[in-house]
This record gives C-alpha cells, sequence and structure tokens, in this order.
C-alpha cells in the first residue's frame, strides 16, 4: 500500500466517525484511489534495473577486448545487439508491456555508448571521449523523443552533465554549447509531461551554473551566480501564475534558484579567497555584507517557500541557513567574536524566526478561520 | 494500428540513426588508416587501464613534448582548441617537430607532414608544451598489457601513424625493432 493510500486511509477513518464523510462516500474514496495507476510499479523498476545491469554487462564485455573475435564480428555482434534491444521494445510495446519495453529501449541506448566506445577502443581512438559521450548523450535523447522513454531521458541528461563536466576539465572554459542539447532535453521532458525528467533539467542546469563562477570572469565570475539565481527566483515568484498556466513548475523553479543563489553566494563568502588569496580581497566589510544577504535572502525564502507551502524551497533555506550559520562561525572562531557572542547572535537571529512564523501562522488560522466564518 | 505502426517507426528510426552513427565513425576511421600518410613515431610506453575500455597502453612520443620556441614566438593555443604541429621527415627516417601554427601549414607534403595537436588545461609551460594528438591510447586485450610494457623495455618500440590532409592521425600498427609486428586489421 502507497504512502498516501495509507494516510487517506487514517484520516478517512477519523472524518468519518466525526461524520463528516459518509460511508458511501469513503468507499467511492477508496476505490477511486485503488483504481489509480501506481506511479512506480516493483517489475517496471526490476525491469530498468535489468537493462542497466545488462548495458553493464555489455559495456564490460567491450572492456575485456576480446581478440578470439575479428574487429567486424565484435562490431556486428553489438549491431545485433542494437537491433535486438528495440525490435524487443517493439515486441513488449504491442504485447502491452510498456514498463518492459522502456526498459528494452534504455538497454539499447545502453548497447549503443558501448558500441562507440568499442569502436574507439578497435582503432585506438583517444583524446576525444567527451564527444564520445556527447554523441551518446544524443543518441539516447534521440530515443527518448522518438519514443517517449522516460528512462533514456534520464540517461541523456546525465551523460550531457557528464559530457560538459568532462569538456570543462579540459578547456576550463563556461562551456556554453551545453545548453543547446540541454535546452532540447528539457524541452522534451516537457512534452513528455515527465516531472522527474523536469527535476533532472533543473539539476543539470543547477550543476552546470554554479561552477560557472570559477569558468568566467578570471574565475571570480561568482556574483554572476548568485545573481541569475536572484533572478530565476525572482522570476519564479512574480510569474508564478504564468508559469504555472502552461505547466506547474514555479514552486520547483523557486527552490532550485534559491540553491543556486545561496552557492554563489556561499562560494563568494567562505571559498572564493581560497583559490588565490592573492586576486581576492575578501574585507570584513565585504564579507558581513555579503553574510547579511545570504541571511536576508535564505529568511525572504523561507517565508515565501511558507506562504505559497513549498516544501522543497523550505527545506533548501532551512540547510542553508544552517551551512552559513555554521560556515560563518568556523569563519569568525577566534578572530573576532568570541564564542558565547557568535551563538547570542545567531539565537536571537533564529528566535526572532521562529517569533515570525508563529505570528505567520497565527495570522494564517485567523484568515482560514475567517473565511469558513463567511461560508457559514 | 497506427499507434503500433508509429512505434515500430520510431524504433526503427532510432535504431537506424545509432546505427549510421557508428557505421561514421567507423568509415571515417578506415578511410584515415587506409588513405592517410604514413608517419613512424618512437614511443615510450606506460600501462594504466581505462574503467571502460579496457587495458590499454599509454603512448607518449617525442613530440608529446615540444619547446615553445616552435611557435616562433606566437602565444601557446588556447586549451582543448585545435592546432598543428609541422613534422619533418630526418634523414634516419624518424620524424622530428618543426613549427607550431594556429592554422594548417602551407608547406605540408614533400617531407613535411601536419599533424593535429590540442592542449589541455595547464599542459603548457613558459619552455614547454605538451599536445596530444589523439594517438596516445594503445588498446590490447586483456592482460597483454604488461607483455606490451616488457617488449618496450627489451626493444624499440614505435608506431605506424597514418595522417590524413586534415591533420587528423590514427595508429595503423606497432612496429618492434624497425619491424611492422602488428598491423591494425581495418575491420
Amino acid at each position: 500500500m502507497s504512502w498516501y493510500r495509507s494516510k487517506v486511509e487514517r484520516d478517512l477513518a477519523r472524518w468519518q466517525s466525526a461524520g463528516w464523510v459518509s460511508e458511501d462516500g469513503a468507499s467511492a474514496i477508496r476505490a477511486e484511489i485503488a483504481a489509480r495507476k501506481p506511479v512506480l510499479s516493483a517489475a517496471g523498476v526490476l525491469a530498468v534495473l535489468g537493462a542497466v545491469l545488462f548495458g553493464f554487462a555489455v559495456v564490460s564485455f567491450v572492456a575485456a577486448n576480446w581478440d578470439e573475435m575479428s574487429k567486424l564480428a565484435r562490431l556486428l555482434l553489438l549491431m545485433g545487439a542494437l537491433w535486438g534491444c528495440y525490435a524487443g521494445a517493439g515486441w513488449l510495446f504491442v504485447r502491452g508491456l510498456p514498463a518492459f519495453a522502456h526498459a528494452a529501449v534504455l538497454a539499447g541506448v545502453a548497447v549503443f555508448g558501448a558500441s562507440i566506445m568499442l569502436v574507439a577502443q578497435m582503432y585506438h581512438m583517444d583524446g576525444s571521449s567527451p564527444a564520445a559521450v556527447l554523441l551518446w548523450a544524443l543518441g539516447a535523447l534521440l530515443a527518448a523523443g522518438l519514443v517517449r522513454s522516460t528512462p533514456a531521458l534520464a540517461a541523456a541528461f546525465v551523460l550531457l552533465a557528464v559530457w560538459s563536466g568532462w569538456e570543462r576539465g579540459l578547456s576550463g572554459t563556461a562551456h556554453g554549447v551545453f545548453l543547446l542539447p540541454w535546452a532540447t532535453a528539457a524541452a522534451v521532458a516537457a512534452w513528455l509531461r515527465w516531472r522527474p525528467g523536469l527535476h533532472l533539467a533543473a539539476l543539470s542546469l543547477a550543476a552546470w551554473i554554479v561552477p560557472l563562477g570559477y569558468l568566467i570572469r578570471d574565475r571570480h565570475g561568482h556574483w554572476l551566480v548568485a545573481a541569475v539565481g536572484i533572478a530565476a527566483a525572482l522570476v519564479a515568484v512574480a510569474a508564478a501564475p504564468q508559469i504555472d498556466r502552461h505547466i506547474r513548475a514555479s514552486r520547483p523553479v523557486f527552490a532550485y534558484a534559491v540553491a543556486v543563489a545561496f552557492a554563489g553566494l556561499f562560494i563568494m563568502q567562505f571559498l572564493d579567497d581560497l583559490v588565490d588569496p592573492r586576486t581576492v580581497e575578501l574585507t570584513l566589510g565585504r564579507f558581513i555584507a555579503l553574510a547579511a544577504v545570504t541571511l536576508a535572502l535564505l529568511v525572504a525564502a523561507m517565508f515565501w517557500a511558507l506562504h505559497t507551502d513549498n516544501r522543497g524551497a523550505l527545506w533548501i533555506a532551512y540547510i542553508a541557513f544552517a551551512v552559513e550559520i555554521f560556515a560563518i562561525y568556523v569563519r569568525m572562531l577566534g578572530t573576532l567574536l568570541n564564542t558565547s557572542l557568535f551563538f547570542l547572535v545567531a539565537a536571537l537571529i533564529v528566535s526572532a524566526l521562529a517569533w515570525a512564523a508563529y505570528r505567520l501562522h497565527q495570522h494564517q488560522m485567523a484568515v482560514a478561520s475567517g473565511a469558513r466564518g463567511a461560508a457559514a | 494500428m497506427t499507434t503500433v505502426r508509429s512505434t515500430w517507426l520510431a524504433l526503427a528510426a532510432v535504431a537506424l540513426a545509432q546505427t549510421a552513427v557508428l557505421a561514421d565513425m567507423v568509415i571515417d576511421r578506415v578511410r584515415l588508416v587506409a588513405t592517410g600518410r604514413e608517419i613512424v613515431l618512437a614511443i615510450i610506453p606506460v600501462d594504466p587501464r581505462d574503467l571502460l575500455k579496457g587495458d590499454y597502453v599509454r603512448l607518449s612520443f617525442e613530440i608529446s613534448r615540444l619547446p615553445t620556441g616552435l611557435l616562433g614566438g606566437a602565444p601557446p593555443p588556447k586549451a582543448d582548441a585545435p592546432f598543428y604541429v609541422t613534422l619533418e621527415k630526418k634523414p634516419d627516417g624518424s620524424w622530428s617537430a618543426v613549427k607550431i601554427t594556429q592554422r594548417f601549414p602551407q608547406d605540408a607534403g614533400g617531407d613535411r607532414v601536419a599533424v593535429k595537436g590540442r592542449l589541455q588545461l595547464g599542459s603548457w609551460s613558459d619552455s614547454y608544451v605538451w599536445p596530444r594528438y589523439g594517438i596516445e591510447s594503445y588498446f590490447v586485450p586483456q592482460g597483454h598489457g604488461l607483455q606490451l610494457e616488457a617488449l618496450a623495455r627489451d626493444k624499440k618500440l614505435a608506431v605506424l601513424v597514418a595522417v590524413d590532409k586534415a591533420g587528423e592521425a590514427a595508429i595503423k600498427g606497432l612496429i618492434v625493432d624497425g619491424k611492422l609486428q602488428y598491423e591494425e586489421p581495418l575491420f
């Protein structure tokens, strides 16, 4: 039984005994929930795991570089596996087993990647590995778009992130080209209306933006990262109805934007001057200003998250707040404030927050009871 | 019925496209190895292992470290940006670098061959650059890496490299004590 079902079951029992829900109503609700298709089925999950294991088997077959077989025979074997996977997927779709069919598509994508590696190995190709990963990612993206395969789309996001990280490691540049295939993959996720895919899109974009500060503006572009995060958060707040009209994404966008903004601000405060202390002078005034901006931003994010019932953003803001306070503490230790003064300041801030949250809650309760009174 | 057909069509399109990509990779390499100009480069192998691709010997050449003087006063190329190293054939049959240029050199041909190289981040200093040409990995069957390493200790190893008109390089075979030992089959 799913978490949601057991929760509704408990609530229904309570509501029924209170007389708010009739016997018929309760059984209708139960029937509706029971008829819903589960998001994740054990069979589907296991099938995808099986596909991943199959992929590893093929890759290690390639890695073993079996010299008993000619190049052509090895290549034909992998081509056979590739076509076999997609043919198997088609057969499973026709049989009405989409979960297994999608696992077969994922296996096909894995075989495609293994084949790229095999060709590279057969001809002693070197130095083009990020390009090979990009090729693999595009193959996965094609499968995702044409066959509407969500596992292939997930693979594409992961591979694109690996490709970009690798290219950045080799070239030390921002690698803006990443945005092109990323946007395509994000569009596919939106078109398939696959929410985990949108989360993957946001995650991979955030993972691309945050290190950007080290790659632009002579390795000190972190303010730009923070600015992008803050701007995205403001857009998510200001244009929430417009965004949600197309796809309900304003709340997760806000959460990711807060995380990106915090990452940029955190690097500016605590890591930027570690890279090359000579090029950045982090004066005390600047540090305090940055810390104040960060804490203000996080408190504002918490309030907005509470106001909009945005659990993800609330958790991110809470965790970021704790990390920020701890980092300030470590930085200030033995230099400026003594320990007890620090804890006093932190305690005052948190108590003020708790008080503000309590007032907000009371205000909401008052509004809710007022509305109920008006309805009655 | 149309959905069944479109599913099959989509799957076939994916399989075809992916096969085409792989075929293109193979054909490109075969063309390069078959038609490229042959040069011989002496090697110094070391033996790491690629997690995904299996055992391979990491090859290092004389031209893997070049004095910055070959740039002719130009700044070193940007990381990951292609440039060209002009090699000249010496009377003893070996090839050595004579200049580094950003563009493909006009005087390639005859006793001169231009090879495309790239610099990784941080692989240059005031006096040297350490280019890579895409011919630094020699894949061997599992467990044969040490054998090759032993060979390299006792004998003089060199690789036969094919270079095409655009400066792209590919390993064509392995030369032990001046004799072509393994010639890579095209297929």
